[in-house]
Formats: structure tokens, C-alpha cells, sequence
């Protein structure tokens, strides 16, 4: 497991329309500890999605580092998995070659492929829908898939950019605790972008609030694991921990 | 639990039998009743023969043809060409719409001119074809080439074009490379467009060989119908129609529907027909 640094990023971006420069990331630095659980939020448009594209490799950064254990990163690889808030599962293979995809690349042997891949779905519970096509499952279990496809391949980091927005209020719930338990099972480093407020709690050891372009605040989360909703939702400590972040990313 | 399970699936693969049973007899019924009306109809007016044939008189050319053997030459000709030139066209086709479409300024430079050429597609290149490969079987394979060469070309550009960016960033960050990208990636996200060109361009090849036949062989179905011309036997020439059309159902439904059930409507990336 390797140790994550974006030192002073920046990223601007040129719109041909406007015929404009528009600075999307100003100057963020930031340390990610291996097998930290880290949450990012911040008003629309304060640049979450263009950080992870940078970290993800899919597109370059204006300044500043991106570093993997002191290693400079370009260009997208399997040491950073992506979970897409699509999906963007490959509709041409079963679940099974999907999640088994990682593997693949590596060169690992389909007999050996097949046992990693049954191994991750029965993690997601979803080992009865190894030989089905993507398009022949709900929205949460799509997204199931594709959390465990990026976790298959080992990856240093896991990067997920509003994994859950597209599923409805229960499954987004399931699939939370789903997510904290098994991270605490591998605990994989993670940056999980949201906006959604309380997911970001739920789920994260630190909250990093952004704004305009700038990290505003982090808050370190010490709530005790395994988290399930039915606890926290009484929990006071969870309550204040939240409404201070809330508050925060109101003002930015 | 599992009782049901398997029951259910039992009736469900009736149903779907019975139901693809009703899809080819709706199928067949439009076709039965044309030939009823002109079973009908040609006596009643006592149509000349040399105008239009009898079902009597084609039913016997059919006789005929299969007990001498030429209607296998004439089909087997026929289709030993569609399928050669078929096949050129779509092993060289594939490979350079996803190199085009990989590239958005060769994409952009080059699609004008396979728009141009996707219109001239067949037909219009058999007096040059002649030129190039003589009279016979060259010519004739290369005008099919050229019918779908164009066309799937085209499409296979157009598929690349379309496939969601997430899907290939998606692959990267999986590792995937340059190759990996191209055949795991770019070419099945391809195919519901690459089908829709065989489909579209294997009819232009299928056009493009009756009339490439009429001129440039000595055998093969396009041929039989030019000959029969020459002696009224307008019975020979309605048959020979019929024998195309029905070969060009045959390779829609035993071939291109098959290949899109199993993949791209399996897939879900097409809706099903
Ligand atoms: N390709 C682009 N070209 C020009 N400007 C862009 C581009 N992508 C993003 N931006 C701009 O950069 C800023 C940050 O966008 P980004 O998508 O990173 O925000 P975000 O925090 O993810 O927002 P949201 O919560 O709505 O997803 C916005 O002002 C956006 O308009
Ligand atoms: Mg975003």
C-alpha cells in the first residue's frame, strides 16, 4: 500500500466557447495515509471531480504534483482503480469477466481470474449474477459490480466520484454499509467524492471540505466501526460531526 | 423454490417457442398470399407467358433446374462470390474503421470521402471493375468487396465514435492497454454499428452481383435471369427472382439475426426487434 500527495494542484482549464481560461483547482495539497478512508465534499462546482479525474490520470494537471509514494503520476493505471457514478461497466461481459477484467490485463490465467473474481462478488454478495450481462441488472447491483471490478485489481488507491447518486435512497444505504465493511475487511486507501453530507461522514475516517478551487477544512472522524445507519442515526456524535461539516460547506 | 424456478422456465421456453413458431407463420402468411393471388389471377386474364408465367410453369422450371443440377451451379456461383467478397470487405473494413475512428482528425478528414463512396457503393463500379479484372469471376468479387468495404468501413468509424469515453477510461484504469483498448473495448462496443453495416452492405453486394452477373460471367444466378431474357422464359426468370429473394431471407434470418441475438440484443446495447 502506498502513500498518496497532491502537493500545491492546480488545474485550468481552457473553454473554447467562451473563448476563456477557468481556473477549476487552485492550489490543493494533501496527504492520504495508506488504507485511509478519505471523503471530499464541497459546494457544486468547487472542483471534486476534477481533482480525482487528475489523481485518475484521465486528464493532466496545470501544476503542482500528483505523487504516489513519491513517484510523479500521468496518465491513468491499475494502481488507481475508479469507480464511475455511471457505472461504466463493459455491457459486452458477464459480471464475472467484468470484475475479472483487472486480472485480465495483468495476465493472470482465466482459471485464476474466475476464483479472484468469485471471490469479490460473494464479498458483494452478487455470486448469483456472475453469468448475467450488466443490462440485466438493477442500478445497485450495477454498482455493486463496479466497486468490486476496482477492487479486484488491488489497486493503491480507490477513487469514487459520487458512486452512489444514481440509486435510490435504501439501496445508496445498503450500499454504504456495504462499502465500510469491506473496506474495513481490506482496507484499501479510498477517496470517496459526495455531496451528499451525511454519506461523507458515515463512511470516512476525514472529511476534507473544499471551495473555489482550495481545500477550506478537514475534520478527522474517530466514530467506531462497523458503522451501520440504524446506530448512527441516534448517535449524538455523529449528529455534530455532520452538522459542522454541513455548515462548513454551506459557507464555502 | 427451485421447483418453481424450473417450471417457470420451462413454460417460458414453450412460450418462446410457441411464440417464434407464430413469428415465422406471420412471416410466411404475406408471402403465401401473393402467391395465391397470382395463382389466381394470371389464368383468369390468361396472361401470355411470355408476359408472365404461370405457378404451374415455375414450379416445373423449378423442377427442371434442380434435376439437371444448374440451379446449384447457378446458386453456388453466386454464393461462393457474395460470401468471398463479403468476407474481404469486412476483414479489411473492421480493422480500418476502428483505426479511424481511434484518431478524431483522421476521423474527420477521411469521413466526407467514405460518405462519398458509401453512395457509389456496387453497382456503379462494374464497367471499371471489368476494365481492371476482365470478364468473370475477379470483377465480380471485387464489386461485392467494394459494396461492403465501403459501407462497414463507415459504420465501424461511426461505432468507435459513439462509444461512451467512460468505457475507455474505464479500461485504462484497469490496466488495459493500446491492444487491450482496441479488441476488449473498441471493437465489441462497435458492433451494433459494424452489424448494422454488414446488414446495410450486404445488400448493396447482393444487388451489386445480380447486375455484375448479367454482364461480366457465364454462370450464377444474375446470369441465369440475363440468359432465360433471351429465350421469353419468363418462367426461368420469375424463378430465378424468387431463388434471390429467398436466399437473401435466408442469410438475414439463419446468419445477421442470429449474430444479433447473441450478442449486441443479449447485450442490450440494441433494443430487441
Ligand atoms: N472540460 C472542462 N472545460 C472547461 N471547464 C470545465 C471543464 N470541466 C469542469 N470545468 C469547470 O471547472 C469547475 C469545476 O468543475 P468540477 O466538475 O470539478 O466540479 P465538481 O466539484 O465536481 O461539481 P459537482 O458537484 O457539480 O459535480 C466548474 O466551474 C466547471 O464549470
Ligand atoms: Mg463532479
Amino acid at each position: 500500500m502506498k502513500m498518496l500527495s497532491l502537493r500545491n494542484l492546480g488545474k485550468t482549464y481552457f473553454d473554447p466557447y467562451a473563448g476563456a481560461h477557468v481556473t477549476a483547482v487552485h492550489d490543493v495539497s494533501l496527504d492520504v495515509e495508506p488504507g485511509e478512508f478519505i471523503s471530499v465534499v464541497g459546494p457544486s462546482g468547487c472542483g471534486k471531480t476534477t481533482i480525482l479525474n487528475m489523481i485518475a490520470g484521465f486528464i493532466p494537471y496545470s501544476k503542482g504534483d500528483i505523487l504516489l509514494d513519491g513517484k510523479p503520476v500521468h496518465g491513468p493505471g491499475p494502481e488507481r482503480g475508479v469507480v464511475f457514478q455511471s457505472f461504466a461497466l463493459f455491457p459486452w461481459k458477464t459480471v464475472l469477466d467484468n470484475v475479472g477484467f483487472g486480472p485480465k490485463m495483468r495476465g493472470v490465467p482465466k482459471a485464476e481470474r474466475d476464483r479472484i473474481a468469485r471471490e469479490y462478488l460473494a464479498l458483494a454478495g452478487l455470486s448469483h449474477a456472475a453469468h448475467r450481462y450488466p443490462n440485466e441488472l438493477s442500478g445497485g447491483m450495477q454498482q455493486r459490480v463496479g466497486v468490486v471490478r476496482a477492487l479486484a485489481n488491488n489497486p493503491d488507491v480507490l477513487l469514487m466520484d459520487e458512486p452512489f447518486a444514481s440509486v435510490d435512497a435504501q439501496t445508496r444505504m445498503t450500499l454504504q454499509e456495504e462499502l465500510t465493511r469491506i473496506w474495513q475487511e481490506r482496507k484499501p486507501t479510498v477517496i470517496f467524492i459526495t455531496h451528499d453530507v451525511a454519506e461523507a461522514v458515515f463512511l470516512a475516517n476525514r472529511v476534507v471540505v473544499l471551495s473555489k478551487g482550495r481545500v477550506l477544512d478537514q475534520i478527522a472522524v474517530d466514530l467506531p466501526r462497523p458503522r451501520v445507519w440504524d446506530d448512527l442515526v441516534k448517535d449524538d456524535r455523529f449528529k455534530q460531526l455532520s452538522a459542522r461539516v454541513l455548515q462548513m460547506v454551506r459557507a464555502a | 423454490m427451485q421447483v418453481t424456478g424450473s417450471l417457470k422456465g420451462r413454460s417460458s421456453r414453450l412460450i418462446r417457442s410457441v411464440n417464434s413458431l407464430l413469428g415465422a407463420a406471420m412471416f410466411v402468411a404475406p408471402l403465401l398470399a401473393l402467391v395465391a393471388i397470382w395463382a389466381v389471377v394470371v389464368p383468369l386474364f390468361n396472361v401470355n407467358p411470355r408476359v408472365f408465367p404461370s405457378v404451374g410453369a415455375v414450379g416445373a422450371a423449378a423442377l427442371d433446374s434442380i434435376r439437371d443440377g444448374t440451379l446449384f451451379a447457378h446458386v453456388g456461383a453466386s454464393l461462393l462470390r457474395v460470401g468471398l467478397g463479403t468476407l474481404i470487405g469486412i476483414a479489411t473494413a473492421v480493422p480500418l474503421g476502428i483505426a479511424m475512428g481511434v484518431s478524431p482528425t483522421v476521423a474527420a478528414f477521411l469521413t466526407p470521402l467514405f460518405r462519398f463512396f458509401s453512395v457509389l457503393a456496387g453497382i456503379a463500379w462494374i464497367p471499371i471493375a471489368t476494365l481492371w479484372f476482365g470478364y468473370g469471376f475477379g470483377a465480380i468479387v471485387f464489386v461485392i468487396f467494394n459494396a461492403v468495404f465501403f459501407v462497414v468501413a463507415y459504420n465501424t468509424l461511426l461505432g468507435v465514435r459513439t462509444i461512451p469515453h467512460t468505457l475507455r477510461n474505464a479500461a485504462a484504469s484497469l490496466g488495459a492497454g493500446r491492444w487491450a483498448l482496441l479488441t476488449e473495448v473498441l471493437l465489441p462496443g462497435a458492433l451494433p454499428n459494424i452489424v448494422t453495416g454488414i446488414r446495410t452492405g450486404l445488400g448493396f453486394a447482393w444487388r451489386g452481383l445480380i447486375a455484375a452477373e448479367m454482364i461480366a460471367t457465364n454462370v450464377g444466378l444474375g446470369y441465369m435471369l440475363f440468359v432465360a431474357r433471351d429465350f421469353y422464359r419468363t418462367e426461368v426468370i420469375v424463378f430465378g427472382m424468387i431463388v434471390i429473394g429467398v436466399l437473401w431471407l435466408l442469410i438475414d434470418r439463419l446468419l445477421l439475426v442470429p449474430l444479433e441475438r447473441a450478442t449486441i440484443e443479449r447485450w442490450g446495447m440494441v433494443r430487441r426487434a
